[in-house]
């Protein structure tokens, strides 16, 4: 609906901006056309009636002249003859008819008042001498025309009179009388114009002599006279202004007649002349009325000829506006708009293309999207279970601190033994001083190994390496527990050894065998706690193998981690190298017993920084777990945000699913 | 742009047009300008009938006129009819020459002496044809306007007689064909109907230019024993004719005023004499100089502009007539 409307409006636009512009040309042409007919018409209508006066008034002059010479003969002829009364009367009756336009022939008044005329005239002369055409006729010798007169028959005439020369002093007037009603008869037929009418008027003294309406024959025109045409021509006569004219409506021509004071006029309605330019103004509204039909139907078709692939295209638009790209423009036409259609259906083309590739794209994305959603999971699932792992280490570390108080404690206990010893044998007290030193020795050793233990923080980067060394380290441990065994065992033989050599020494040896009992006992109880140690560490190796496979699992995240358990592996390298000190400084004492007192306060000064160190080791894998935690969160944030990006690919495929690009999606849609 | 482009097209078309015109102008004004100096090189012709004492005097001005303008002016043989003058006007034009002056034969014949001239100019002087046969700058007439004559003299009778309000006068016509019989008679009358003076035709004929038919005609026109106060006559020739025939019956010249027009040697005379009383000089040597100076505007430049005494409608050059009485005869004689 909206593209027809659309459509008809741009065909309306065009009418309106068209058709005013057409009309108003069209209306130019004739208003254009018919003043200049009017014009042409008018002047054409001038020249028309000039020629036609002038020809009419040839006619008159050529009249009045043939009538006047064939008076002026008989004249000739009685001035030549001489002739006596009968004569003139026979030349006078031979005149009657002669002339049609004068039957009554012509006449002669001699100076005693006689008039002689053709014996058959029935005109009749009551007193010639007084008449018109006698004074007329004495002022001129060749025959000419006067003015209109009433003879004494009551006609109205005008006479060509003239004096006849025959040489005597006599004054004999002829005369002739040509009748105004002929005059007019000539005057009214000698009109060669359409329409015209003409009459003759005597400017002398303005008496009309012919004229169409015979009641204005004979009378003066005056400009008063109650025709508005007839006193303007009257005024133009006073002015002598024969200029051809328009006047009152009408075209007026004036000429004058050769010989005579006469004007002929001749007038032609305007209204006559423009007839034909009605006519043909009518003619020309119809004809740009017919026009102005066709221009608009041309128009019309035109325009929904010009359009139409518009149309199509318009749709097209708007198809694509709702995201269809499966349509096809065909060019449909070679102007600007079959280019505009097929410069769409390039557009559409190359949208398609894109979308195409956008969808493919999005497509691979949301792949990898979901796999990384996958993997974070997975990250997730094993940063879990590492966490779980270093809560186990935590635990276990746990333990072993509360074994190597024990170890403290019972070192402790030996020392104070030991202690007790001394005082009861210096050589026992030599020993055990020696022992001490040893001790010492031992301490600076254990001051060594906290260096070491720095060392291993300082190197958490080779973690993933030396975790592996954790477990070495661990079968170390478990080696040097049953060093500690063996070094029980030892002090055992070492304690039997005393018990024999106090035995053989006798009673002096007998507090000695006392002492020598006690560290036999001490050193089974320590032979015990080893075994418990050597199986603790046996769990934390199992422990360390599963962070160590969960570590490998999260390698970059957790790298402190990693700095922390080289620490730790770092801090048990020392612990093995304390010990293995302490063993050399045992073996002293069993050297020298009197050194077992000092041995036995190193002991339970390394017991008790060994228990430090296990605290710290406790407090390393809590940072552990804290870390592991945080990893965890991490990889749910990971997880989270690989999920929304998942969520996202998803999107984008769905939007870029809305733009159809395939036909035959179109179609099924579209069934 | 492109609009930008196309609006400096416009612009530098419309300048050319402009300057183009500009100097078409100019140019057409400079030509024009320098042409006006002489009429060397023109070569003109003379057609008319035999000379009487007026035309000799036209010829003899035209003949000066054109050798003051360095103009070649031939004078063809006097032509009795209306063919030769048809003839000589188409020899002329086979000849070369630029423009013919002709005082025709016969005013009527108008059209056939142009059909004879095909482009070349006619200057028509003294007797003019009808109006309708004239065409500005083609067909042109140089003469006096015939009407003055007629004015001035009832003008100057009424004067002499002391102004009565009416009169009974007496008119002699030249050929009743010729225009200024016409003109010079009717002219009479109206200028005394326009002064409201009631002047009475007691005669009025033709003497057809001629002394001896002129007072002819006075004496049959005594014979009617009606009383006049003047005689007009359209030329000199008639008004000696008209004076001898009223002298001869007693007339005292001195209260009946007889006039004429043209202002011949003879009239002149007859004024000096005491006979006629007054005359319209009819000024050959204008109308001569008149037509050559027109024949030169219409050869170098198609065009009578800036002559004096053209008329409105550009078809007539008209050389003012001059009144001559006795107080002024001596100057024409």
């Amino acid at each position: 609906m909206a593209k027809t409307r659309k459509h008809r409006k741009i065909k309306n636009k065009l009418l309106f901006l068209i058709l005013p512009v057409v009309v108003i040309l069209v209306l130019l042409l004739v208003l254009i056309s018919s003043e200049v007919a009017k014009k042409s018409m008018t002047a054409m209508a001038k020249n028309q009636l000039s020629s036609s006066l002038s020809n009419q008034g040839d006619n008159i002059e050529s009249w009045l002249q043939k009538n006047l010479e064939t008076f002026s003969s008989f004249k000739q002829i009685i001035e030549c003859t001489h002739p006596d009364e009968e004569g003139l009367q026979n030349i006078l009756n031979a005149s009657y008819g002669f002339n049609t336009n004068c039957p009554n022939g012509i006449y002669v008044a001699y100076p005693d008042g006689r008039v002689f005329k053709a014996s058959q005239s029935e005109q009749s002369f009551s007193n010639p001498k007084e008449s018109t055409w006698y004074k007329q006729g004495i002022t001129s010798v060749n025959m000419s025309y006067g003015s209109s007169y009433t003879n004494d028959n009551g006609d109205s005439v005008i006479s060509a009179t003239g004096i006849i020369n025959d040489g005597t002093d006599e004054i004999k007037v002829i005369g002739a009388d040509v009748g105004l009603e002929q005059i007019s008869i000539i005057v009214n037929s000698g009109v060669k114009m359409d329409e015209a009418a003409s009459f003759l008027i005597d400017r002398s003294d303005f008496t009309i002599l012919a004229h169409r309406d015979s009641d204005r024959i004979s009378t003066t025109l005056a400009n008063t006279d109650s025709n508005k045409l007839m006193a303007a021509i009257a005024d133009k006569l006073n002015d002598r202004d024969y200029a051809t004219t328009g006047l009152k409506g009408y075209q007026v021509a004036f000429r004058e007649i050769q010989g005579t004071d006469w004007v002929l006029v001749s007038y032609v309605d305007d209204d006559v002349i423009l007839k034909d330019v009605n006519n043909l103004i009518k003619i020309l509204v119809c004809v740009g009325c017919v026009a102005i039909i066709l221009i608009i139907l041309l128009i019309n078709i035109v325009v929904s000829r010009v359009i139409s692939p518009l149309g199509h295209i318009t749709k097209h638009i708007t198809e694509m506006s709702e995201g269809d790209f499966t349509i096809e423009i065909q060019q449909e036409s070679n102007d600007e708009i079959g280019v505009m259609g097929s410069k769409v259906s390039d557009f559409i083309a190359s949208m398609r293309k894109m979308l195409t590739s956008i969808n493919e794209e999005s497509e691979r994305l949301k792949e990898q999207s979901d796999n990384s959603d996958r993997v974070s999971k997975n990250m997730y699932d094993a940063s879990q279970s590492q966490a779980n792992a270093m809560q186990n280490l935590n635990s276990t570390v746990d333990q072993l601190a509360v074994a190597v108080n024990e170890i403290a404690e019972n070192a402790t206990t030996l020392a104070m033994v030991v202690s007790d010893t001394r005082e009861n044998s210096n050589q026992a007290n030599a020993s055990m001083k020696e022992t001490v030193e040893i001790s010492k020795k031992g301490r600076e050793d254990m001051e060594h190994l906290s260096t070491a233990m720095e060392g291993i923080k300082a190197s958490n980067d080779e973690l993933v390496n030396k975790i592996n060394d954790v477990g070495k380290a661990s079968e170390e441990i478990t080696k040097i527990v049953s060093l500690i065994a063996e070094i029980a065992d030892e002090t055992n033989l070492l304690s039997l050894n005393a018990s024999i050599e106090a035995a053989r020494a006798g009673e002096a040896g007998k507090g000695f065998a006392v002492v020598a009992s006690e560290i036999g006992k001490l050193a089974q109880n320590s032979a015990a706690s080893a075994e418990n140690i050597s199986r603790l560490i046996d769990d934390v190796q199992k422990a360390i193998n599963s962070v160590v496979e969960q570590a490998e699992q999260s390698a970059e995240n957790i790298d402190a981690n990693s700095q922390l358990i080289s620490t730790a592996l770092d801090t048990f390298d020392q612990i093995y190298q304390n010990i293995q000190k302490s063993n050399d400084l045992l073996d002293e004492m069993v050297a020298d017993v009197e050194k077992v007192d000092e041995v036995a306060g190193n002991v339970a000064a390394i017991s008790e920084e060994q228990a430090a160190s296990a605290d710290e080791i406790l407090e390393t894998s809590h940072h552990m777990v804290e870390q592991a935690n945080s990893i965890t969160q991490s990889s749910q944030d990971v997880a989270d945000n690989s999920h929304e990006l998942a969520n996202t690919s998803q999107k984008l495929t769905g939007y870029v699913q809305q733009f159809k690009i395939d036909s035959e999606e179109v179609d099924s849609y579209e069934e | 742009m492109k609009n930008n482009k196309r609006m400096r097209n416009l612009v530098s078309i419309l300048l050319m047009v402009v300057l183009s015109a500009g100097l078409i102008l100019t140019g057409c004004k400079s030509s024009g300008g320098g042409s006006t100096g002489s009429g060397s090189g023109i070569k003109a012709i003379y057609t008319g009938p035999e000379a009487d004492t007026f035309k000799q005097l036209l010829m003899d001005a035209l003949a000066e006129s054109a050798a003051a303008e360095g103009m070649t002016l031939d004078f063809g043989d006097a032509c009795l009819t209306i063919n030769d003058q048809v003839e000589q006007i188409r020899a002329a034009v086979s000849s070369g020459y630029d423009a013919i002056i002709c005082l025709p034969v016969d005013r009527a014949t108008a059209l056939q002496l142009q059909t004879a001239a095909g482009d070349v100019p006619i200057v028509y002087v003294n007797a003019c044809p009808d109006e309708q046969y004239l065409k500005e700058n083609q067909y042109i007439a140089v003469s006096s306007y015939e009407k003055n004559a007629g004015e001035y003299q009832a003008e100057y009778v009424y004067e002499t007689l002391g102004k009565p309000s009416s009169l009974n006068i007496v008119i002699l016509r030249g050929e009743l064909t010729h225009n200024a019989s016409t003109a010079r008679s009717v002219s009479v009358k109206h200028w005394f109907q326009d002064n409201g003076i009631d002047a009475n035709v007691v005669f009025d004929d033709t003497a057809n230019w001629s002394t001896d038919e002129a007072a002819d005609v006075i004496n049959i026109f005594l014979n009617t024993h009606q009383s006049f106060d003047a005689v007009f006559c359209n030329n000199d020739d008639m008004a000696l004719g008209a004076c001898r025939a009223l002298k001869a019956a007693g007339y005292d010249l001195s209260e009946v005023p007889v006039v004429g027009v043209d202002a011949t040697e003879a009239g002149c005379q007859s004024i000096a004499d005491g006979d006629m009383q007054f005359t319209v000089y009819q000024s050959a040597a204008g109308q001569g100089a008149k037509a050559i100076e027109a024949v030169k505007g219409l050869v170098n430049n198609g065009s009578l502009d800036g002559i004096e005494g053209l008329s409105d409608d550009g078809l007539y050059i008209w050389v003012p007539f001059e009144k001559v009485d006795a107080n002024n005869v001596k100057d024409y004689m």
